[in-house]
């Protein structure tokens, strides 16, 4: 009895051991894909908060066990406290009342209700005590005394290479009303730069910067572990995946979340929120979709869920692997447009309204675009405060390609019976009018204004891929970002590595392309400036014969810009014969011509439309027949809406 | 009700001639007000590949680029179409005596008789039209400060659509309180011309009994739906029609805006005959 007993017990602990392992195996399998880390894991995060619904705040502890993998000593450490951009006097406050941002016009004003902020109520040092009060704001960037984005703390004694620190924080955060990504709005809320982060040590010195009007992030890839407490039934979405939820039996619930590989987390809450599950099969892994949607929109979902898996399957065959097990999408409700189109690691926020038209692709190009963002923000985490346009711009790029490649090249961006218009159109519109204001290697704060940022770090970079193309081939430039990609993947990388990569790709140094591109301002205008078919013997009185009299042809193109790449010109003439000819765009003009027995039809520069960079495209050719199609057509709508005009003004008679 | 519809459309289409030379004058001087953007528009498209962008479809990005050229900005162009629209005005002010003299005495003036009406009556038509200028200006100014409070209801609002709901009833009100105030003035001016009475203000304050009393109201409204509903027709019409379809295009919106105006003339008719049958 003894023995049976005593081998029993062991069978029953065996067997608890076992279901313990393969639970733990599912659960592994549920959150982790690599059996090893995907990054250098340099932060692992554990935050537990409670969210109060009523006043929009969130009372949280964090734990942050810091790793110094930087090989030299660590005397003190940089914080970001994102939410207090969202005060009167912040950097980012200015700078969007002088200049303008995403969601706001230059002096929108302050209101209240976007009033934010990171109130961090103590700061310890696990085993060396509290250090609230050696707190200390500082302001990298432009010296304002007034902004609290950033505060730095030195420990006793410096962290040694290889060495590990634990910060355990308690902070209140408080959201604004739906500003810049993060906040509140009725009851939905999307929590995005809600904890307090430290900053990342990159090319041997901390980089930490304010938040500025338009800057986005920079973080260290690692952990988290985050516990929140809400109102019971609200629906919960974040970054990772939830592991764990429990009612509380007072009215909350509690939902833990993992993450892994990642370098910033988000979640959103609302008790509105549908939620539609889906998964996509990747490269032998599946993917599992999570989308929490306003009820509002619930028309959009098929679109979004159409949109994200073709985007994902384009991402997967061009660029790489998506390694997470999740992707949630989050439909900010009316109202809340400031939360939507915006990338966090592993969920991303999308964009519509009520009765969108099938035609305008506004929803789709939104999730693909912030899709898109897992692979340059997510996972090559470039700087996005001093490099924007390498997440920016990049993934601008893809958008052109991915949309085209799902919607059609011309009408990927609106495909209406009244009209179409393609992303790079998009593109273009929004860079010609900035051309030339700012370098794509400018940081962000300091661009011109929110116009030109845009105009400059997400068009211009896109229309230089698109333009690189004509330059080395389309397979060469996706062929050179999956290599980028695969190469420096969770590495932060730097211009320079970029343009490497590409040049390797390329099998060409391809520098001084990005010299005018990347750090340069120059701008591409080519014309043709004057075209001609005279006679040879024009002193001749014979009447002139088709096929017989020899025409003297002769197109001048002129570089108008003062960018520097080759031209190839188009000519052709009134017996269908044609000719390319190339010309190497060193001199301001260049002068060609043919003497043959056939007039010029036509002439053009860059005929297979491939230099996206060029500001206008009008003067890029020039026919020998005038077609008064087109002008007839936009002044006929110019008549008649002047005709309207004048019948709602005689409304008075 | 439906035979004094039908009566007043008699009117309209008995005395088409005015409907005919309203629509001439319209188009002319919009035709005129395009010249500068005609010019323009030429100096760039006419020689360039780019512009069949614009014919065989219609490329957005490539409007959007050409309108952010330099020589082709709206506030350079936009003053032949403001210029088109003042004159048309004017010249509508300075037609509405001989207009609405024809329509009551159901009859085709002679030239000289329609020039007599249309000069006699010019300035007191043109006061009724400034007086308008109040009520109209109230309503626009109502209107806004409702789109406001709608703005705020669709920001603050606990129901998402509410906003919205009160935007389209706020707009809807507008058009309807906009069509009475019209009615009001198309009275006083009837009156003007019956009755040769010089006080416009005088005649303002009768016809505004007369507006409720008349049961025009209801006549307005259904020739307003009319109205709508052939620009949302014409405008289908057009909207399905091939891009290089550029004559049948035209045709057909030029045919919009004749029902526009007829429905307008429609509206004056209807008034001018009730005016004519209440005080012989």
């Amino acid at each position: 009895m003894e023995i049976r007993g005593w081998r029993s017990w062991l069978i029953a602990v065996a067997g608890l051991l076992i279901t313990l392992l393969m639970a733990n195996g599912k659960a592994r399998s549920a959150t982790l894909l690599a059996p090893t880390p995907l990054s250098d894991r340099v932060v692992a995060y554990q935050i537990a908060g409670r969210y109060d619904a009523k006043t929009h705040t969130l009372d949280a502890t964090e734990l942050l066990t810091y790793t110094n993998k930087t090989g030299v000593p660590l005397d003190r450490f940089p914080f970001h406290l994102y939410l207090n951009a969202f005060q009167p006097k912040s950097t980012w406050m200015t700078e969007a009342e002088r200049s303008g941002q995403r969601d706001s016009e230059k002096g929108a004003g302050w209101e209240d209700k976007h009033f934010g902020s990171n109130e961090v109520k103590s700061l310890e040092i696990v085993g060396e005590g509290d250090l609230t009060k050696q707190m200390k704001f500082i302001s990298p960037d432009d010296g304002n005394a007034d902004d609290r984005t950033v505060f730095e703390i030195a420990p006793p004694k410096p962290l040694e290479p290889g060495g590990q620190i634990q910060f355990r924080i308690h902070f209140v955060a408080k959201f604004p009303e739906v500003v810049a990504r993060t906040g509140y709005k009725r009851d939905f809320l999307m929590a995005g730069q809600w904890f307090p982060k430290v900053g990342v040590w990159w090319n041997g010195a901390w980089n930490c910067h304010q938040f500025h009007a338009n800057t986005e992030f920079f973080a260290d890839f690692g952990t988290f572990d985050v516990k929140l407490t809400l109102p019971a039934k609200w629906n919960v979405g974040s970054s990772g995946v939830q592991t764990g939820a429990k009612d509380n039996g007072d009215g909350t619930q509690t939902v833990n979340f993992h993450a892994e590989d990642i370098h910033d987390f988000a979640w959103t809450a609302s008790p509105e929120t549908k939620v539609m599950e889906d998964s996509i099969e990747l490269r032998g892994h599946t993917v599992k979709i999570r989308m929490l949607m306003a009820p509002g929109h619930m028309a959009s979902a098929p679109r979004y869920m159409q949109a994200l898996k073709g985007t994902m399957r384009r991402f997967d065959e061009w660029i790489g692997a998506y390694p997470y097990p999740q992707i949630t999408v989050v439909d900010p409700p009316h109202g809340a447009g400031a939360a939507g189109g915006m990338e966090y690691p592993t969920l991303i926020t999308a964009d519509t309204t009520w009765w969108l038209p099938k035609s305008v692709l506004a929803s789709e190009m939104v999730v693909e675009h912030e899709f898109g963002h897992q692979y340059w923000y997510g996972m090559v985490a470039t700087n996005e405060f001093e490099n924007a346009w390498m997440d920016e711009g990049i993934n601008q790029y893809m958008e052109a390609k991915v949309m085209d490649s799902m919607y059609g090249e011309t009408t990927s961006n609106l495909n209406s019976r009244l009209g179409t218009l393609s992303e790079r159109g998009v593109d273009l519109m929004s860079y010609a009018m900035v051309a030339d204001r700012d370098p794509l290697s400018r940081p962000a704060w300091l661009f011109e204004n929110s116009e030109s940022y845009g105009g400059i770090s997400y068009s211009k970079t896109a229309l230089m891929m698109l333009t690189l193309e004509s330059v080395v081939g389309e397979k060469t430039v996706l062929h050179g970002l999956h290599e980028y990609f695969e190469r420096y993947k969770f590495k932060h990388p730097t211009p320079g590595e970029f343009t490497a990569a590409m040049n390797e790709a390329a099998g060409q140094n391809l520098d001084w392309y990005w010299k005018q591109t990347i750090y340069g301002t120059e701008t591409l205008d080519d014309r043709i400036l004057s075209a001609s078919s005279e006679r040879v013997d024009w002193y001749s009185t014979q009447d002139e014969k088709k096929g017989v009299t020899v025409y003297h042809n002769e197109v001048v193109v002129h570089r108008r810009g003062t960018f520097d790449l080759p031209v190839v010109l188009e000519a052709k003439f009134d017996d269908g014969s044609e000719v390319r000819e190339r010309w190497d765009g060193k001199d301001r003009w260049h002068r060609f011509s043919w003497d043959r027995k056939s007039k010029l039809v036509s002439a053009e520069v860059d005929p297979d439309h491939g230099y996206w960079l060029d500001r206008d495209p009008f003067n890029n050719s020039w026919t020998a027949e005038e077609d008064g199609r087109a002008t007839g057509k936009l002044a006929g709508y110019w008549t008649l809406l002047t005709q309207w005009l004048e019948q709602w003004a005689s409304w008075l008679a | 009700m439906s035979g004094s519809v039908r009566s007043s459309a008699g009117l309209v289409w008995h005395h088409q001639r005015l409907l005919w030379w309203i629509f001439a004058i319209n188009l002319a001087l919009a035709w005129l007000g395009s010249l500068p953007v005609r010019a323009t528009l030429s100096a760039v498209l006419d020689r360039s590949l780019e512009s069949s962008k614009l014919v065989a479809g219609f490329d957005v990005s490539t409007l959007v680029l050409l309108m952010e050229r330099p020589e082709v900005q709206m506030r350079s162009l936009a003053p032949g179409a403001m210029s088109a629209t003042a004159i048309f005005l004017l010249v509508m002010l300075m037609m509405d005596g001989g207009v609405i003299c024809e329509l009551l005495e159901d009859r085709r003036l002679s030239g000289a008789d329609f020039v007599a009406s249309c000069t006699t009556f010019f300035g007191r038509m043109a006061r009724l039209a400034g007086y308008s200028l109040v009520p109209f200006g109230l309503l626009i100014a109502g209107g806004a400060a409702v789109g406001a409070y709608a703005d705020k209801l669709s920001d603050n609002a606990p129901q998402e659509r509410l906003g919205f709901y009160v935007n389209v009833a706020s707009r809807l009100m507008l058009v309807l309180v906009a069509l009475l105030l019209r009615l009001w003035f198309d009275l006083a001016q009837a009156r003007v011309v019956h009755g040769e009475e010089r006080s416009v203000l005088r005649s303002l304050r009768r016809s505004f009994k007369m507006t409720f009393c008349s049961g025009l109201y209801a006549q307005y409204f259904g020739i307003a739906v009319f109205a709508a509903a052939s620009m949302a027709v014409g405008t289908w019409l057009w909207a399905t029609l091939p891009h290089g379809a550029m004559g049948a295009s035209f045709v057909v919106l030029e045919l919009v805006t004749v029902v526009q105006i007829a429905s307008r003339l429609w509206m004056k008719a209807a008034s001018a005959r009730w005016v004519a049958l209440q005080t012989p």
